[in-house]
């Protein structure tokens, strides 16, 4: 069976943001079955693409949702893609690296926490969020100005 | 029952008022980017209210609250900072109610609670 996907090429804005994550919230939850599988596919969706609002080039940003249901366990994959500003791209660059190297995701997202609980700037715990809460593991690729960010994570099984 | 602050937007409301010198306030809704100044001045005033009143406790019911983004949470994370930044005596707790059906409150809470375990309860309901 082909693997369920959901892909969209747009230039959101704030509101759109919200009517994507609600679609795909009920889309998947049809494809996974798992609530609580579900909520952080909606979690990790909205932070990538409010990011992308903020800090994309021109707007446009490409989104595809998919759930890997051949593999054991199944996994549903996060594709985000759009033109960024080099700060944007050093921000997701220190955050996703940070992350990464870090043994213990959400250790490294209550020490950004304490971090950034005083910032005036944005939250900058939207990536670290993802990661920590939705579960998720966070790559990307830069290519001139053109950033794509992959995000991962188990699902539990068809109730 | 004395009304502290209410704020209404598209996709967003909230509320706090106080009964005496317990503070009871409520968000419904989308906490998006779109509700980040309604989050962030809900929050300012009843924090001021509590101050003023010194209170023991303030309830904050989201068991209708959809969603809330990373901007908004962070409105929670600098308000708890601004609680912890208070003389000892002049603290106070933090109750939230949550909705289990909402899965992203027990993560979110979790993660709000560790920053703050002293200061910080959360009851599902």
């Amino acid at each position: 069976m082909e693997n369920p996907y959901v892909e969209l090429n747009f230039r959101p804005n704030v509101q759109l943001v919200s009517v994507v994550r609600r679609f795909v919230s009920e889309f998947y939850q049809r494809f996974i079955g798992d609530a609580d599988g579900t909520s952080r596919v909606a979690l990790a969706t909205h932070e990538l693409l409010e990011n992308a609002v903020k800090y994309s080039m021109d707007g446009e940003t490409t989104i595809r949702i998919e759930v890997l249901q051949q593999e054991t366990p199944r996994r549903v994959r996060i594709w985000l893609r759009n033109r960024a500003e080099p700060q944007h791209i050093a921000a997701i660059r220190e955050i996703v690296d940070g992350v990464s190297k870090a043994e213990d995701a959400f250790a490294f997202y209550q020490a950004l926490i304490v971090r950034k609980a005083r910032r005036k700037d944005g939250s900058g715990l939207g990536l670290a969020r993802i990661c920590a809460e939705g579960e998720m593991k966070i790559s990307y690729t830069v290519e001139d100005d053109v950033v794509m960010i992959d995000a991962l994570t188990v699902i539990g099984d068809k109730p | 029952m004395s009304e502290i602050v209410t704020v209404n937007g598209d996709d967003f409301a909230g509320a706090a008022h106080h009964e005496g010198a317990t503070i009871t306030a409520w968000l419904k809704g989308n906490a998006d980017y779109a509700a980040l100044d309604a989050v962030e001045m809900l929050l300012t005033r009843a924090h001021a209210e509590a101050t003023r009143l010194g209170a023991n406790e303030m309830v904050i019911d989201l068991r209708q609250l959809e969603f809330m983004n990373s901007s908004c949470f962070k409105c929670f994370l600098s308000w708890i900072t601004d609680i912890q930044e208070l003389a000892t005596d002049q603290q106070y707790r933090v109750k939230f109610l949550s909705n289990p059906k909402l899965h992203w409150q027990k993560r979110s809470l979790h993660s709000l609670r560790c920053f703050a375990v002293e200061l910080i309860t959360v009851t599902e309901q």
